[in-house]
């Protein structure tokens, strides 16, 4: 594939609260090429989930432009968004977002379901992401019969099993003790050796510095992007600066 | 698709189709856990359609039911027949006193209309009275009993089970003769099989008579039983059992007569009772027909009744749906929210709620279905109703059950569709 997989040139979204505008992303512009690991890092407040909102076609722009594997994200209906979201996007949340009532299998499942294959398919697609997350044995358990980093796993199957181009996670240890933390970003950086683009939206400059890439958002700008430990190295400074 | 050439038109229908069957599938599956999950609540949500179903279903059955035997009863009536009387058979309160000082009919009409009448394939004189018969086995008391000639059975189109109906010499000579209805054969007679009932005698007011045949069955007549009456040469009887009762006719036509008839009846009839030009006749031409349209009024009265009782339920059942969907599609925000992030599209989210809501609609309505034959079964089985289960009822349930599911649960759906993904996702 030539060129970046994900093209953002001046990207602002704009939000009217009570009157007054509010310029969560302003002019926000970068690249991504495929087989790359970016966190994404930033306070609260920095415009980071309105930026993972409009990498994961959950949300459009109020202007600059957004390509994705070639696709002009803001020129598309909200059908065809979608299916961009179905085929291009894995997601990872913080609070994994299962169905309570679905075993992991079936949980797995769903983005499939959406794409349309036939249950065979699915099931034998579904039972080799789970595999490759290290779950082989729990596929018929319930999340409530699961630990937290069972369930993020089962989440991050979920997000591989449609073979996307990226996996958006956002804050994926976020509601993990630090040493399930620690399995679930080792094994992003084994899905990164494997060939996936993983872009990790967090607020811990420490698991920011960890990355190979890291893009650091301020006020709805970038403050800096960079290798990962320069990023966050970076950030210090200026905060002790000012 | 990915790395693959462009989907031809043929492979993209194909796979628009199998993403329908297979979200079509998960909505159904989505709605049978939400409802085994919320039993309770399904429970009470359904129940509103449920009333309501079994009430249409109940009702409709019942009219069905009606429906039928009347259509057989009135059958058994003759349709071409045309029935003179001194009564009117579907009168207004106001006329009851104007047909009771009407005189009486008697042989004079009789023999006038049988001598001239001469569109008539038949003209059968009758006249009645309750009175207690005995038989050697059995008293059977306010028994209807009917003077009549031969010519009753084909204008009233009676048939006989066993010996043999009035015969025109039984009528010239007033012989004491008399042909018994089955369930009174049945009462005075009991254990005895119908062809050896015909010889026996019996007593009516005390007068000996032997019965010379048995009727075939013919059911009930607007509450009236057919089975239950005794017949004797009309001579015999106003001979034996008072002179002075008024008389009917039936008079049978060819079907397309009939009217011809009813124009030859009324002018034979006003010269033999000399009504003077100008007055109105002293006398009812009555047909079958007019039976019918009166029950069908009654009856039409009752399914609009039932129709519109039916259908207010069916709102309010429907209101409630729309309700429990709207709960439902609240507490489910956030997994709305998570379903299009991984690629539901709108029309997906619309269609899992369409299927929820008309599954929940459908299975009340097949209970109701259920609950109204038990109750229209019931009603036949412990009243003189009866009760007919129509597979139109039964589609007219289940299709209006479904039909409410989708219509209230439209709204709930389009707003779960139309939930925006970030603020569903965030949704605590």
């Amino acid at each position: 594939m030539s060129g970046p997989l994900i093209s953002i040139d001046r990207l602002s979204r704009h939000y009217e609260v009570g009157g007054e505008l509010v310029r969560a992303l302003d002019g926000v512009s970068f690249d991504i090429v495929k087989g790359e690991w970016v966190a994404i890092v930033g306070q609260s407040g920095s415009g980071k989930s309105t930026l993972m909102n409009l990498l994961g076609c959950l949300d459009t722009a109020t202007s600059g432009t957004y390509r994705l594997n070639g696709a002009d994200v803001e020129t598309l209906s909200d059908d065809k968004l979608a299916d961009l979201r179905n085929k291009e996007i894995g997601f990872v949340f913080q609070t994994f977002q299962l169905l309570p009532r679905a075993t992991a299998l079936a949980n797995v499942e769903l983005p499939l379901v959406y794409r349309g294959l036939p249950r065979r398919q699915r099931r034998e697609m579904a039972e080799s992401a789970l595999r490759s997350v290290g779950l082989s044995n729990r596929m018929h358990h319930r999340p409530n019969e699961l630990s937290g980093g069972q369930r993020q796993r089962v989440a991050i199957a979920r997000a591989l099993v449609g073979e996307p181009s990226i996996l958006l996670a956002d804050e994926p240890t976020g509601n993990l003790d630090s040493q399930t933390g620690e399995e679930i970003v080792r094994l992003f950086g084994e899905l990164n050796t494997r060939g996936h683009t993983i872009i990790l939206v967090t607020h811990e400059a420490k698991l920011a510095a960890r990355c190979p890439r890291a893009i650091k958002l301020m006020d709805g700008r970038i403050l800096g992007d960079g290798p990962g430990a320069e990023v966050a190295a970076l950030q210090a400074a200026r905060a002790v600066g000012t | 698709m990915r790395g693959g050439g462009p989907p031809t038109r043929l492979g993209r229908a194909r796979l628009g189709l199998t993403r329908l069957v297979s979200e079509t599938g998960e909505g159904l599956r989505i709605a049978l856990s939400s409802l085994v999950s919320n039993t309770l609540r399904s429970f009470l949500t359904t129940m509103g359609i449920v009333i309501g179903v079994m009430t249409v279903i109940a009702i409709v059955a019942i009219i069905d039911g009606l429906n039928q035997s009347f259509a057989t009863q009135v059958g058994g009536l003759g349709a071409n027949t045309l029935y003179v009387s001194k009564w009117k058979w579907i009168s207004s309160g106001n006329d009851w006193w104007e047909m009771r000082n009407r005189k009486d009919m008697g042989r004079a009409e009789f023999e006038a209309v049988s001598r001239e009448a001469s569109l008539a394939t038949a003209v059968a004189p009758f006249v009645s009275l309750d009175a207690t018969l005995t038989s050697d086995q059995a008293e059977l008391t306010r028994v209807r009993v009917r003077g009549t000639n031969e010519d009753y059975q084909i204008a009233n189109g009676v048939a006989v089970a066993a010996g043999r109906f009035l015969s025109a010499p039984d009528v010239e000579l007033s012989r004491s003769v008399l042909v018994l209805g089955p369930n009174l054969a049945d009462k005075l007679f009991p254990g005895v099989p119908a062809e050896e009932v015909v010889g026996r005698r019996l007593r009516v007011l005390g007068r000996p008579l032997t019965v010379i045949g048995v009727q075939a069955r013919r059911g009930r007549l607007m509450g009236l039983d057919l089975d239950s009456e005794a017949t004797l040469p009309w001579t015999t009887f106003l001979r034996d059992m008072g002179a002075k009762r008024t008389i009917s006719l039936a008079v049978s036509a060819e079907p397309d007569k009939v009217k011809a008839l009813e124009d030859q009846l009324v002018s034979i009839l006003r010269r033999v009772r000399r009504v003077p030009p100008g007055k109105p006749d002293d006398f009812s031409v009555n047909r079958q027909e007019q039976m019918r349209r009166l029950y069908e009024q009654l009856t039409g009265a009752l399914y609009g009744v039932a129709v519109g009782v039916g259908l207010i339920t069916l709102l309010v059942g429907g209101i409630g749906i729309m309700n429990i969907m709207l709960v439902s599609v609240t507490e489910r925000t956030r997994e709305i929210g998570l379903r299009r992030a991984l690629g539901a599209r709108r029309r997906t989210i619309l269609l899992q709620f369409l299927v929820e809501s008309s599954l929940v609609s459908l299975l009340g309505g097949a209970v109701g279905t259920a609950l109204g034959f038990g109750v229209a079964s019931l009603l036949a089985l412990t009243t003189p109703l009866a009760a007919a289960v129509t597979p139109g009822a039964v589609a007219l349930g289940l299709g209006f059950s479904a039909v409410v599911g989708l219509l209230f649960g439209s709204w709930p759906a389009w707003r779960a569709a139309n939930l925006d993904p970030v603020e569903a996702l965030r949704y605590e």
